[in-house]
């Protein structure tokens, strides 16, 4: 039993270490901690259910190790902060006042298109909507509205540029080409297309654009004649 | 917090008593079968053993493995069955020679039950 109790302790302690280096586009509303528990506690309830060669102990035994670790964990959430970082993560704050922050998203293993799929589940199409936008350590999403001060037809962005390529499929949507973004970018002085990380367009003409390092520019091209989304 | 606190106690409390019992209790038991095995061993070397010493080690092992099925797996409990079931046949027909191998897989077989239930690197890994 004491085996069962170490093997079942060292299984804990490796899936929760793989759950916090997997990021949060695994989690999904709950702490790391609680997502291991969940993985675990249906198996070790069935193998021993249904293997009659294994003894009841056995699931018992790592059963109640289980219940064990999740109130070692609720002890350290509550009481040990600095460990309550390590074991069950911190929010991330993706989006700030420089716009997205590329090393926080790289951090939790996403990317730009996941950032825009969280912001449409929060209600925000665009990515200039908002001040701040953060995951928490849960893996959900959370975002501070930017107060509006203009009033125009609401018009949802496409991507047109993502980490230096352009996305055909939007261009075609759109009926613009390369060159209409490649001039928008010598434009703002961005001397290779690889350098932006994301460049989205609305259907006002309203350009989201930010290049590696730098922080986010929102400006406005005139889009051509008869073309609006 | 109190309540949590106790939980943890509690069932780590548990958790080690039941620990300790299933290695000492393992030990005990396959300990004494052993024991039981190198008597039956000692008779057969001496072409002294008959029906009745097979038996009373049979007897011995029915009654143990009763209680062992709940610490350890049954695979383990029934490599015992097949292998005693032989070395009691072959003492019935005074096959001595076939017997004493029997005899002494068991035997192995005693001690290195144990050893994998305890807490050892080659176990937990």
């Amino acid at each position: 039993m004491g085996l069962i109790f170490l093997r079942t302790a060292i299984i804990f302690v490796a899936l929760l270490a793989v759950m916090r280096m997997m990021g949060k586009r695994q989690i999904g509303e709950m702490q790391p901690f609680e997502l291991v528990i969940t993985l675990l506690i249906a198996e070790l309830a069935c193998i021993p259910m249904a293997d009659t060669s294994i003894p009841l102990l056995y699931g018992a035994v790592s059963i109640l190790t289980i219940f064990l670790m999740h109130q070692i964990m609720l002890i350290v959430d509550l009481k040990l902060k600095p460990l309550k970082a390590v074991l069950g993560g911190k929010p991330s704050v993706v989006i700030n006042k420089s716009g997205i922050d590329i090393t926080q998203l790289k951090k939790n293993n996403l990317d730009i298109s996941d950032l825009i799929e969280s912001m449409r589940g929060a209600g925000y199409f665009s990515l200039d909507d908002v001040d701040y936008a953060l995951y928490e350590a849960n893996g959900n999403f959370s975002a501070m509205p930017k107060e509006k001060s203009e009033s125009e037809e609401p018009s949802v962005p496409l991507v047109i540029l993502e980490e230096g390529k352009y996305n055909k499929t939007n261009l075609e949507k759109i009926h613009l080409n390369e060159e209409f973004f490649d001039d928008i970018l010598r434009k703002q002085k961005v001397k290779k297309r690889r350098n932006v990380f994301i460049m989205t367009i609305d259907g006002n003409g309203k350009i989201y654009m930010q290049c590696y390092g730098e922080n986010y520019r929102a400006f406005r091209a005139p889009l051509p004649e008869g073309i609006s989304w | 917090m109190v309540r949590t606190v106790i939980s943890i106690i509690l069932s780590a409390a548990l958790l080690a008593g039941v620990a300790v019992f299933e290695n000492f209790y393992v030990q005990k038991q396959f300990g004494r079968l052993e024991t039981a095995l190198t008597a039956l061993e000692m008779k057969v070397r001496d072409e002294e053993a008959n029906r009745t010493d097979a038996e009373t080690v049979k007897t011995l092992w029915e009654d143990e493995k009763r209680k062992l099925h709940a610490v350890i797996p049954h695979n383990d409990i029934s490599y015992i069955d097949y292998w005693l079931g032989e070395a009691v046949s072959y003492v019935e027909t005074k096959n001595y020679d076939d017997a004493l191998s029997k005899i002494e897989v068991l035997i192995t077989i005693c001690e290195q039950i144990p050893k994998t239930y305890s807490i050892a690197f080659e176990n937990v890994f």
